[in-house]
């Protein structure tokens, strides 16, 4: 828009002449305002109301933005739709670079405001689109329903025509990344503001108290008959394949070391019996078992537990368990082999957050589908995996430090949940 | 030509004379369905390995489950699989009621299965209209998305949300049903049969279809079981494996349902799956319809959710797959220690690679759209 954006200085000094420059102004906006082609980027929940948006029922047709541009170079609204994680931020930032000016930015959600339901306790969300890009619109929701996102499109068109070839559009500069502790400020400030109206009206209250011993208020709260519930009691589930006793006689002569965690003193045969049916058998066996034990009831004629359903850690002071978690599709039943695995406590303790601190076998040779889980739990726990063919990090980055679910975890951007 | 350093997740090593080179598919891609980035290695337009990178939209689900109640994570669990929100609402409710030991009164059965379904048709129209959308049939997604439309009237109606329901709770559910919630629901069958039959007629038997969805992306039975693979995918390639009926759940084995199986495992097969399932989650709605108990309480006695010192698991069948819950309370109260949350599309994307491979990169853009996956569900 090169040339148009000189027609103030030719033309204004001219008598008349700015009539001129309002009517260019008003074309220009015009043709932009009506045409704002969007670009096609959804990360979660918010695409999905952004897709039902341009859908028949909502018709984003209606204000000339139902041309979704899976280019960048093609758009000019840049529709964040959903959370942005530290990971996604990049190319985020990198597809706004990519776009056209004059090119307008939405947030949509409140994860694209604040980081929404994910401020807490968390490592991986960026608060707010504002940190990384220049934002136009903010729409609040979560997630937003179609019609406030057309509210935040109208909102958009409003700018647009008040955009003048005087002042012509200027792009923003993205903002450093390393620089998102706005919220934390903030939370601050407002904590303070909080404490000190605290104090004040506690002040109010012993003095009005002061002034009159004697009041008592006239109001009385009315209470709504609550609706009375049963009390109703679980059914009990069918069984499915072997029962738990069965199998826990089965694999206890196979691997005498093997136990059933409980808290009451019976004898664990007579809490295996107890169990209910739809509770999965879980069984505490040693790092040395488990890898026979896996191929023992993946190859048993009897148990065949065929399907993998998840692999998966709990993180305690001194150990992990691994809960590797398997089913039979044909016969039903299901056991969890819960390993212990003891932490290396020789690492020297500054090192332990960012150290491998426990090691068992791989079983991605049994179940292909178990080395992504594998994956997983090593990228959370920093558990080893003896053998793995690929054992990288899977959800974060091959550089982030430490290791997530592990309890003692801190990271510079978490904040702690008030209690 | 040999590659002699690959970069890393690549494994095959493969001799031949053609240059291979690699392409980079997301994680900002209309056909990855999400955040979702796939590191492709081609030949030529046939495509050698693909690995895929997770974690574009890991938000860390799991930590903050840690510092929040049992009641807050129900409210996360909306934000896993968002197109079945009311289904993973059922799983982590089931989990927290074994661990309190409380039952659900009959009309909340209803409720609960009732929306389920609802959710399940909802998740397979969005399937419907992306899989004509991503091969070139944009107006399969204007349909697709016209019935889901209604659908989640009522559901806005019963929850008070269009799509992150946050509804149920131990022992039933937030709010009773309001009083046309049976006719909305009969009114909208109604509708939906007639669409069906369009529907059908739009991608069943199309020539473009067929020609690009027949034989390719084929996941044999073993594949698909040893990959952990499940719903529409592991029974389209011919196992019969559901957990509303291998381990029913709520009212699920009162009722009388098919699982539809297929037995090639191709793109079509996922595909005929889904829409069988469609009707199949019709006639579950039709018997609820009948039954549906006027009377009666709407849930159970209200408890607080605070939980005893153990581990709980459970397993829903959401329109995607196998739904598991695990929850770790290592003190009783109502925070949890852990909970771990196992979605179906995790696995599937995993099983990617092997069903992709030796076909074009054109086609890689249908198996994708027949996984059906959610991302966010994967990364949590």
């Amino acid at each position: 828009m090169g040339i148009i954006n000189l027609a103030p200085k030719i033309l204004d000094p001219i008598p008349g002449g700015k009539y001129v420059v309002n009517a260019i102004d008003y074309v220009v906006n015009w043709a932009r305002a009506n045409s704002i082609w969007p670009l096609t980027y959804g990360t979660s929940c918010c695409a999905i109301e952004m897709m039902s948006s341009s859908m028949a029922r909502y018709d984003i047709a209606r204000f000339g933005s139902e041309v979704f541009r899976a280019s960048p170079r093609q758009a000019d609204l840049f529709i964040i739709a959903g959370t942005i994680t530290r990971r996604m931020a990049p190319a985020l930032q990198m597809l706004w670079e990519q776009m056209p000016g004059p090119k307008y930015v939405l947030a949509m959600g409140a994860c694209t405001i604040s980081g929404g339901p994910f401020i807490y306790d968390n490592y991986a969300v960026v608060r707010g689109a504002q940190n990384l890009i220049p934002v136009d619109v903010f729409v609040p929701g979560c997630p937003p329903r179609p019609e406030a996102l057309f509210h935040g499109l109208l909102t958009l068109r409003e700018k647009i025509l008040k955009e003048t070839c005087r002042d012509p559009w200027h792009e923003g500069e993205p903002k450093d990344v390393s620089t998102m502790d706005r919220y934390r400020e903030a939370a601050k400030t407002w904590a303070a503001l909080e404490r000190i109206k605290d104090e004040e009206m506690a002040e109010a209250r012993a003095k009005f108290k002061e002034e009159n011993p004697d009041y008592k208020s006239s109001f009385k709260p009315v209470r709504v008959k609550k609706e009375d519930f049963p009390e109703v009691e679980r059914v009990a589930c069918k069984r499915f394949g072997l029962s738990q006793l069965d199998i826990y006689k089965k694999l206890k002569a196979k691997f005498p070391g093997i136990t059933v965690h409980t808290h009451s003193e019976d004898p664990i045969e007579d809490v295996v019996a107890a169990m209910p049916a739809d509770r999965p058998l879980e069984v505490m066996i040693s790092v040395e078992d488990y890898l026979p034990a896996v191929e023992y009831v993946k190859n048993d004629p009897e148990f065949k537990m065929n399907y993998l359903i998840d692999v998966t850690a709990i993180d305690y002071d001194d150990h992990f368990d691994m809960v590797t978690m398997l089913r039979s599709t044909e016969i039903g039943h299901k056991v969890f082999f819960c390993v212990q695995i003891k932490k290396n406590f020789d690492i020297p303790e500054e090192e332990r957050p960012t150290a491998l601190l426990g090691s068992v076998p791989t079983i991605s040779h049994l179940y292909p589908g178990a080395e992504v889980k594998e994956r997983e739990v090593y990228d959370m726990f920093g558990i080893n995996f003896e053998g793995h063919p690929d054992l990288r990090r899977i959800f974060l980055d091959k550089d982030f430090v430490g290791y997530p679910l592990r309890k003692d975890f801190t990271h510079p951007q978490m904040i702690k949940r008030p209690v | 030509m040999s590659m002699t350093r690959l970069p890393p997740g690549f494994k095959i090593t493969r001799d031949t004379n053609t240059e291979e080179f690699f392409i980079n598919m997301g994680p900002q891609h209309p056909s990855t369905h999400g955040a979702l980035r796939l590191a492709l290695r081609m030949d030529g337009e046939t495509i050698v390995e693909i690995v895929p990178h997770f974690g574009y939209i890991h938000r860390g689900m799991e930590k903050q489950a840690e510092s929040m109640s049992y009641l807050q994570y129900i409210a996360m669990s909306d934000r896993q699989d968002y197109l079945t929100a009311i289904q993973n609402n059922l799983g982590v409710v089931i989990a927290l009621e074994k661990g309190m030991n409380i039952g659900v009164t009959e009309k909340a059965e209803y409720i609960r299965v009732m929306l389920s379904e609802l959710g399940r048709i909802a998740s397979h129209l969005v399937f419907f209209g992306c899989f004509g959308g991503d091969l070139g049939g944009q107006t399969c997604l204007l349909f697709g998305f016209k019935e889901r439309e209604m659908i989640h009237d009522i559901l806005e109606e019963v929850t008070g949300s269009r799509l992150t329901t946050n509804f149920f709770r131990p022992g039933g559910s937030r709010f009773d049903v309001p009083e046309n919630f049976i006719d909305r629901v009969k009114a909208f069958l109604k509708h939906l049969e007639g669409a069906m039959k369009d529907y059908e007629r739009f991608l069943s038997k199309n020539i473009i279809v067929l020609e690009r969805s027949k034989g390719i992306g084929i996941l044999s039975a073993e594949d698909a079981i040893a990959y952990g693979c499940s719903g529409p995918v592991l029974r389209a390639s011919g196992v019969d494996f559901d957990v509303r009926k291998a381990n029913p759940y709520s009212i699920y084995d009162q009722l009388q349902f098919d699982v539809p199986v297929t037995y090639t495992g191709d793109c079509y097969d996922r595909y005929t799956v889904r829409i069988a399932e469609i009707h199949e989650s019709m006639r579950i709605l039709y018997q609820c319809i009948e039954k549906f108990p006027k009377e009666g309480p709407w849930r159970a006695k209200e408890k607080p959710v605070r939980l005893p010192v153990g581990r709980y698991y459970s397993e829903i069948e959401t329109a995607k797959g196998l739904y598991a819950t695990y929850v770790v309370a290592a003190t009783t109260g109502e925070k949890p220690y852990r909970i771990h949350t196992r979605g179906p599309s995790f696995p599937h994307i995993a099983a990617l690679n092997k069903m992709a491979q030796g076909h074009k990169i054109s086609d890689l853009v249908t198996i994708m759209a027949t996984l059906d996956p959610v991302i966010p569900e994967i990364d949590r």
